[in-house]
């Protein structure tokens, strides 16, 4: 029998009274082609990661699915479609759906990704990047704090994997994602995969990233595979977990401390247990971490 | 305009006409993004633009997937992609984009028999995800005295379509080119979820017509002209058999019983 879920802090909570980890506690993500073996035989995993829509409002063997991995273990709620950085209003149907099924599952974290990802009233379903600017940090940080007050509760965000940077950027993405959690009170779900991919698209060092994060703010980490398309780095979900990015995850441990962390696996998604020695992997290599400091 | 006085809203409306359009790269890239030697930033742009148009292709795929195979790959790929340019995503879930797409095979002449097998994959979508009923009716929750005014309630999960039973060959695999001759009668089609499976049939005229006239909320006493033969114990039979396979396919949520209005006097 895994641990309850710990709850999520309440917004007038300040994240430094979150309790680090003593130990590992890895999961992944629940995803369609898993769902019998899962209804069958259940997850061997500490939490388990839901995306969000694949959820919100529907019943069926998805629902029972998340009802079946929920009472083994803590579930967190990761969405793909809040476009918190986006022009277009918030959805407030989508949070309000997102908050009830929230606390129908007791969800231990909420998160999505700063982005934007809709235009004129329509869904991009992709994660586009923002301009790293004052306007934009303003506009995010106001729609992060209207997010969080409808969910009542705290989100964590995810850094995005990207392929271009504008000429109007005058922060680094580092100091825009430090400065958003920051003055949002939000948590950062920091994707290592996505920093390799976008340190190595753009030229920029992914030790001095995660150096540069504010270390009460990072609450959740995320690792996955990418594919090298030559001159660049394609953010893809569809293999192991690259040696580069099990490094990053050394030095966040050393950094950070033991976080949640989640294995994504999303292209040429392979049996469980691929995905359940992943995870005894990073259980592995975030415990010996630990053990040297 | 220089690219560093843009407003954030002029760069998120530049950024998603370059990953969203149809016709090539847009002018002035170099100017709003940054390039480097290795890749420009008009392929910097090209990598959004490829990813728009085929993540939401391969969410049609993934609903309209005997559509697919009876269209063929090319040619599910060039109107699935001129659908998705003319029908952007509106909801936030990925797989809701092939909303419209049924309608939109009508309207570029697509053989009517597939446009109704799109339509039957998108109705065993939509029961696929469905949300749960808050209750499954059962046949012996009926009160026998109170049947004639009955109405039923109909669990989320259930469409009733109208169909070229071509359509269904289609999605069984046994007919994948335009049948020849005549176009059949259409027919009536149920689609449902029992469990976690969903199941489609065809329904005979009489039943078809008194599931049509139950889910217009009609009064079970009005149901049941649906079956009316002429032959008042065949009739009566064949009502009930009807009925219980409705409950027995778990379609009825509940039964509900209203109270008889008053006759209000001038």
């Amino acid at each position: 029998m895994h641990r309850a879920a710990d709850p999520q802090p309440a917004l007038n909570q300040s994240p430094l009274a979150l309790p680090r980890e003593k130990a590992a506690r890895v999961g992944f993500g629940l995803r369609v082609p898993h769902y019998d073996a899962i209804l069958s035989n259940g997850l061997r995993s500490d939490f388990a990661e839901a995306i969000s829509e694949n959820f919100l409002g529907r019943g069926g063997r998805a629902f029972s699915v998340l009802e079946r991995v929920r009472s083994d273990m803590p579930v967190s709620l990761h969405g793909v479609s809040l476009s918190i950085g986006g022009l277009d209003p918030l959805n407030e149907s989508y949070l309000d759906q997102l908050g009830e099924l929230a606390k129908r599952i007791a969800a231990f974290s909420v998160s999505d990704h700063l982005c934007f990802g809709t235009f004129g009233g329509h869904y991009a379903h992709d994660l586009w990047p923002l301009p790293y600017t004052e306007e934009a940090l303003l506009h995010v940080v106001e729609r992060v704090q209207r997010a969080q007050d409808r969910l009542g509760r705290r989100l964590l965000l995810e850094n995005v994997a990207s392929y271009v940077q504008y000429r109007a950027s005058n922060f680094t993405e580092a100091e825009f994602v430090s400065e958003v959690v920051t003055r949002a009170d939000a948590g950062l779900l920091l994707d290592l995969n996505n920093v390799l991919v976008s340190a190595t698209n753009h030229g920029f060092s992914a030790q001095q990233y995660l150096r540069a994060l504010p270390r009460e703010r990072v609450q959740q980490i995320h690792l996955a595979g990418h594919s090298d398309a030559g001159a660049y780095l394609i953010d893809d979900h569809g293999s192991p977990v690259p040696a580069a990015v099990w490094r990053l995850y050394e030095e966040s441990v050393g950094l950070f401390g033991a976080l949640p962390t989640i294995i994504e696996w999303d292209e040429r998604l392979p049996e469980l247990s691929v995905l359940e020695a992943e995870a005894d992997h990073a259980r592995s290599l975030c415990n010996a971490q630990l053990v040297r400091q | 305009m220089t690219e560093r006085s843009m407003s954030l809203a002029e760069l998120q409306r530049y950024f998603a006409s370059a990953a969203t359009s149809g016709s090539g790269a847009l002018p002035d890239l170099d100017r709003v993004f940054t390039s480097s030697e290795r890749l420009p930033a008009r392929e910097r742009l090209a990598i959004y633009n490829r990813a728009y148009f085929y993540r939401l292709l391969d969410a049609l795929a993934s609903v309209f997937e005997q559509t697919k195979r009876v269209l063929g790959d090319s040619e599910f790929e060039r109107l699935g992609l001129s659908y998705v340019a003319q029908h952007p995503s509106m909801h936030p879930a990925v797989e809701r984009i092939g909303r419209s797409f049924p309608e939109y095979l009508q309207s570029v002449a697509t053989p009517g028999f597939v446009v109704d097998l799109a339509a039957l994959e998108w109705a065993r979508l939509c029961a696929l995800v469905a949300g749960n009923p808050p209750s499954i009716a059962q046949l012996a929750a009926i009160e026998p005295s109170r049947f004639p005014h009955a109405r039923l309630r109909f669990v989320p999960s259930l469409y009733v379509l109208e169909l070229d039973p071509h359509a269904l060959s289609a999605f069984a695999g046994v007919v994948s080119a335009l049948p020849a001759g005549q176009p059949s009668a259409r027919c009536g089609v149920a689609v449902w979820r029992s469990q976690h499976a969903v199941h489609h049939q065809s329904l005979e005229a009489a039943e078809w017509q008194a599931l049509a006239s139950a889910l217009s909320g009609a009064t079970l006493s009005r149901v049941c002209t649906a079956f009316d033969r002429g032959s008042p114990d065949e009739d009566v039979r064949r009502a009930f058999q009807v009925l219980s396979g409705w409950f027995a396919r778990q379609w009825l949520e509940s039964i509900v019983y209203q109270q008889a209005t008053p006759e209000t006097s001038g």
